[in-house]
């Protein structure tokens, strides 16, 4: 029974001893742990000395190999150890550590992909020439991607899912005939063929903030204009910027940064031929040479709106500024500049010969321009509150309306009468006309259609309700405070494509697997991060008494964050706090692996989350891989494999590549991965799309490191330092003075094992009496007190019970056997 | 030195109760502060504050009411207590008294005073007002009472002392200031309240406190690389932040950022720039948009051209005359002098006398 595996508790002899009056370890129970350490978790836990700390910046930005090597650092001694890292504090440089790393995130899919799963920024429809086509609606969502719906009569049916923004879809259009354009608060501009399975067939660079909204000439594929955050518009003629790249010397070169896809087929401007489907994240990626947008230069403030013409002659800009300017696309020159409305401007509409402009703003109104006369020429008091979404009628006679209201209005421009079609249940982001009817895209999930009448839109009026819009803000006000507010005239849509709710609420547990998600539902949900799955739907209940429910004392470092901008939830890692977690192989349960190994969270979630590409790119590289797993691209690394160490503990190669059970991530609702490599700027993919052609580059080289190479990056401090030391009053012989040093990890019952073999080693003894337990005792002479439990580890009893950045004190006790 | 000193007071003490003759006021007393090497930052505060008469009304009821406190118990609160009530108590109407006491606290107290270097007369207004804030707060009951004596109850009294403290110095200077930020994305107006005992005003040149703080609460983008975090977003979006006066104080207390952080010379500069501060000023940028009317009844002033030295003086209304304190020295000063202390349109001048710290008070609060 004294076969313990005393694998890290290593024993060092201090200079000083240890203050005498702080022996005091209070065992509590849970009820008077605090809640806020709760949430901050135990990354403050290991409160390390400056000397301490000034030591591991040296250490992570790069030493000698010895030191960096972990299993030499294990057998020394944590004292020597710190020694030789302040030692050579002095002469490196921290070059490294400031450096912003690529961050790796996942995003998980809860359900399956045939859904949005956030709210909808945008709609397009597409009407094929011929009569026998299928209709189709484009939706861009906040969850990162757009999707296409084949439309019938009696339903729509979902037909592919556009993924590669990494970010908010902001805006669509389509042009051009098979090129639908999106645009992102990833700041890209991606070009895709509208009727392709959902490839990305080129991403433009050029915006350097969130590009929030587009605008495509019916007539003339060959505008494009994008707007966004920071006053940037560009206007893209996509027949050029789509075309194969060109030995061009131009000045212009570094400019553009867009990204061509070298499978792509040379595209003409009446179609984007459907492109290889093998090699969608622009792996292969180049630099287009030779191409730059035309840039419309002068807002001073960002732009949320633009519309253009049919032919593509004018363009008209609104924003923070409050005014509509006007462009000539084909120069980007200014030519008049329309004042009138006294906040934001959210969305615009040109009639087809340019000659009216339609404004809606976050001051309530909508405004209609007379560009010949440059001035406005009827303002229309409508909504109560802001106007985010405008369609109109093809011959500009009438207007539809929504915002942040919640309601869409039919308005006659020429008599102002106006009616209330509907009212949702959120505010409204986007219009599109479809036939006699109107896609109403709201932020929520779910988009529907509404019968409009748009083909004949005084057939509304004839039903009642109507009332004369007001021209000024207040006007309208009034009537909804007076409780006049309109009957909608419908009730129901006519069509519904039904979302998934978003995630809007989030704790991470402190088991740092778990986390606790609530969505526009309000249904919580548990889910397990290292594997990606809901392991508990909870239903419609308190999240608040959910979390307190679940709290455990636990401490484990903060190895990942998360978010859920696109609705569900976004993990990221970044090097090297990722890499900071670990726990023992018999808490996760894993069968087969010795109990005591340590296994690092991060490392086995990145080999879970790229099992699929890994096995692909092993089955392609085949025997091409040596034996060590060196990466064939390996150069580039070279450089930093000096800061990296092995991983400690198991050694064994076939095992590199094992997937453990707590890590394997579902085939059928496959987590997207979002990263960014050495070139070519963040892309997100499927992590069962990733067939292993893709070129290593395109990952951040840690994360290679760790799945290819089996190298960690140097840790944050996982060991921890602690004295043992006799209950006071007890005859239990002293141990030693020293300070011991342990993972943060290590469990309670092997520091009592520690202490029997110690003692055993000593003097033998009485095998009843050796389940030695620890009973911290209080100053002023208390005997008795609770006992440590034994399955709790260092970490935890330093966050949650010893609450001190001192050193970590035990104390012991023999506990007579019966 | 001091004797010297103490001569001139006496020349000029007589002068100034010549220049009042008949108009001296009834029982009010104007004394200079000894200098105790470089303390002319709380001097200048001091006679700001005494003059601030509500505040002074109500530190010579807490002096009384708690006199019997022995030594034991002194902190700046009974310090500034017993300077005030010695200065009031004096025989004499007009005079020079060191506040010595006061000062040895004050140095006790924080060691950024300890020295005798030059001091910034706003971070020791600062200073005081939070310290009083603080001790008061810590003797609960004398507070309730005071409350009682002081107005309207709110909730302490019941016994229900839940809600943060309302002592008689927040009653006098605290404000409340709301921090309206709107998303520009799905336009949800986030407001947070803050509380604050003085406003920091950035300044222009050739500018006025109504367009300084036309300034203050002027809307600012939340952009670029310092986007909004909007919890209704989940995400980063640009924003609209403005702060607006929810709560205007009482008393209100105007600091001029006239030290300005000159990043390429690594150190702070004196602003000298021309800034109008009028002696009835309207507030009209507050949430209520209920106008609030003040007068001005003292300025602290710098005097010098650098931040590092100088000196700092006081101009003080009392009973409708306005009296320059320079330490020990008081003079009767005509209110067309007030404008002299505005500041110069050029940068090179030789005045280098400065409003820096401007006390306001609302005069239809006095009623209450």
């Amino acid at each position: 029974m004294l076969d313990i595996t005393l694998e890290s508790l290593d024993i060092y002899t201090i200079q000083s001893t240890p203050p005498s009056n702080a022996n005091v370890l209070v065992v509590t129970t849970s009820k008077t742990v605090t809640r806020r350490q709760y949430s901050r978790g135990c990354s403050d836990g290991p409160i390390v000395s400056p000397a301490f700390s000034a030591a591991r910046t040296t250490y992570s930005s790069g030493l000698t190999p010895h030191l960096a090597d972990n299993s030499a650092a294990e057998a020394a001694g944590e004292g020597i150890f710190a020694m030789h890292r302040v030692g050579s504090a002095g002469n490196t440089s921290n070059s490294v550590r400031n450096r912003k790393e690529k961050r790796l995130t996942y995003v998980l899919n809860d359900a399956d992909d045939t859904k949005h799963c956030a709210g909808i920024n945008c709609l397009a429809v597409l009407k094929p020439p011929g009569p026998d086509g299928n209709d189709y609606l484009f939706t861009g969502s906040r969850d990162g991607t757009l999707k296409r719906w084949a439309l019938a009569e009696d339903g729509a049916t979902f037909s592919a899912t556009f993924e590669s923004h990494v970010d908010w879809v902001n805006d669509a259009v389509l042009t051009g005939g098979n090129a639908l354009v999106s645009c992102s608060s990833d700041s890209t501009v991606k070009v895709w063929n509208c009727l392709s399975d959902g490839t990305c067939a080129r991403t433009f660079r050029q915006h350097s903030d969130y590009v929030t909204c587009l605008a495509a000439a019916q007539n003339n594929s060959n505008v494009v204009a994008s707007g966004g955050l920071g006053g940037e518009v560009f206007i893209w003629d996509l027949e050029a910027a789509l075309a194969p790249v060109s030995k061009s010397n131009d000045a212009n070169v570094d400019e553009c940064s867009a990204i061509v896809n070298v499978l792509g087929s040379p595209v003409s401007n009446t179609s984007l031929r459907p492109i290889g489907s093998n090699n969608n994240i622009s792996l292969h990626a180049t630099q287009s040479q030779g191409y730059a947008p035309i840039a419309a230069k002068g807002h001073k403030e960002s732009v949320y709106a633009l519309a253009t013409n049919d032919r593509g002659t004018l363009l008209v800009s609104g924003g923070t500024e409050k005014v509509v300017r006007v462009w000539d696309p084909r120069t980007g020159s200014k030519t008049m500049k329309l004042k009138g409305h006294t906040d934001n401007i959210r969305a615009l509409l040109l009639d087809s010969t340019g000659r009216y402009c339609l404004s809606g703003s976050s001051d309530s109104m909508i405004r209609l321009w007379d560009l010949a006369q440059q001035r406005c020429i009827h303002s229309y008091a409508v909504h109560a509150d802001s106007v985010w979404a405008l369609a109109s009628t093809p011959t500009f006679g009438h207007v539809y309306s929504g915002g942040r209201d919640r309601s869409l209005y039919l308005t006659d421009l020429a008599t102002r009468e106006s009616v209330l079609l509907c009212t949702k249940e959120h505010p409204i982001s986007q219009l599109a006309l479809h036939d006699d009817g109107i896609w109403v895209a709201t932020t929520d999930s779910s988009v529907h259609r509404w019968p409009a009448e748009a083909l004949n839109p005084p057939k509304v009026f004839q039903r009642g309700g109507s009332f004369l819009a007001g021209n000024l803000s207040f006007s309208r006000a009034r009537v909804s405070l007076e409780g006049s507010t309109p009957v909608p005239v419908y009730r129901e849509p006519s069509l519904s494509i039904r979302g998934t709710s978003a995630i809007v609420q989030h704790e991470i547990l402190n088991n740092r697997r778990h986390v606790l998600t609530k969505d526009t539902a309000g249904t919580v949900k548990l889910w397990e991060i290292t594997r990606g799955v809901v392991i508990e739907n909870y239903g419609e209940i308190s999240f608040e008494k959910k979390k307190e429910e679940l709290f455990e004392m636990v401490s484990i470092p903060a190895w990942f964050t998360v978010d859920t901008r696109l609705g569900s939830l976004s993990v990221h890692l970044d090097t090297p706090q990722s890499f900071s977690a670990e726990m023992y192989s018999a808490d996760l349960s894993i069968p087969g692996k010795p109990e005591d190994d340590k296994v690092n969270l991060a490392r086995e979630t990145l080999k879970g989350l790229l099992a699929h590409w890994l096995t692909r790119r092993r089955q392609r590289f085949g025997a091409q891989i040596p034996a060590n797993g060196e990466i064939p691209s390996g150069k580039d690394l070279s450089t930093r494999t000096l800061t990296l160490s092995r991983v400690e503990g198991d050694g064994s190669l076939e095992n590199d590549y094992a997937v453990y059970p707590p890590f394997e991530f579902s085939v059928a609702s496959p987590p997207s991965i979002v990263t960014e490599g050495s070139q070519g700027g963040p892309w997100r993919k499927k992590s069962t799309d990733l067939d292993g052609t893709e070129d290593d580059k395109n990952f951040p080289w840690w994360v290679l490191d760790c799945v290819l190479n089996n190298r960690l990056p140097p840790r944050e401090n996982t060991k921890c330092s602690f004295y043992l030391h006799p209950c006071e009053g007890s005859t239990v012989q002293i141990l030693t003075q020293g300070k011991l040093s342990a993972p943060r990890i290590l469990r309670i019952h092997k520091v009592v094992n520690y202490v029997i073999e110690k003692m055993v080693l000593d003097k033998p003894m009485d095998s009843t009496s050796v389940d030695g337990n620890f009973a911290p005792s209080m100053p002023g002479g208390q005997i008795t007190h609770p006992v440590l439990p034994p399955d709790v580890s260092l970490a935890t009893v330093r966050a949650y019970i010893w609450k001190k950045p001192e050193d970590l004190i035990l104390n012991y006790r023999l506990v007579q056997g019966k | 030195m001091v004797d010297g000193v103490t001569l001139t007071m006496g020349v000029a003490g007589s002068k100034l109760e010549k220049a009042l003759g008949d108009h001296f006021p009834e029982g009010e007393r104007y004394f200079g502060l000894e200098n105790f090497g470089n303390t002319c930052y709380c001097n200048s505060v001091l006679q700001a504050l005494y003059f601030c008469v509500p505040f002074r009304k109500q530190l010579l009821e807490y002096y009384t009411s708690n006199k019997s406190q022995g030594e034991a118990d002194e902190n700046l609160l009974t310090c500034l207590a017993e300077l005030f009530s010695q200065v009031s108590s004096q025989k004499k109407k007009t005079g020079v008294i060191a506040p010595k006491r006061f000062v040895q606290r004050v140095r006790k107290e924080n060691e950024v005073f300890r020295g005798y270097m030059h001091q910034d007369a706003h971070e020791f207004l600062n200073f005081l007002l939070n310290q009083l804030v603080d001790i008061l707060e810590k003797e609960p009951h004398k507070v309730t009472s005071e409350n009682a004596v002081n107005g309207p109850s709110n909730g302490h009294v019941n016994g229900v002392a839940k809600e943060p403290l309302v002592t008689w110095v927040h009653k006098n200077f605290q404000g409340i200031l709301t921090n309206e930020t709107r998303c520009l994305r799905c336009e949800t107006v986030t407001a947070r309240d803050e509380t604050f005992l003085d406003l920091s005003l950035d300044i222009e040149q050739n500018s006025s406190i109504s367009s300084c703080l036309k300034n203050f609460s002027s809307t600012e983008t939340l952009n670029a690389e310092d986007k909004f975090f909007c919890d209704k977003c989940c995400s980063l979006q640009e924003a609209q932040k403005r702060m607006k006066i929810k709560k205007p104080p009482r008393i209100l207390v105007i600091h001029l950022k006239r030290f300005k952080f000159m990043e390429q010379l690594n150190r702070h500069k004196k602003l000298s720039y021309r800034v109008v501060f009028p002696l009835e000023l309207k507030l009209s940028n507050t949430v209520e948009n209920a106008d609030s009317e003040y007068s001005l009844f003292a300025v602290v002033v710098h005097v010098g051209s650098g931040p590092n030295h100088g000196h700092y003086v006081s101009l003080v209304k009392s009973h409708n005359h306005w009296l320059f304190f320079d330490d020990e020295n008081v003079e009767m000063v005509d209110e067309s002098a007030i404008q002299t202390f505005f500041g110069s349109a050029q940068e090179y001048s030789s005045n280098t006398d400065h409003g820096y710290i401007l006390f306001y008070e609302s005069p239809d609060a006095d009623d209450k």
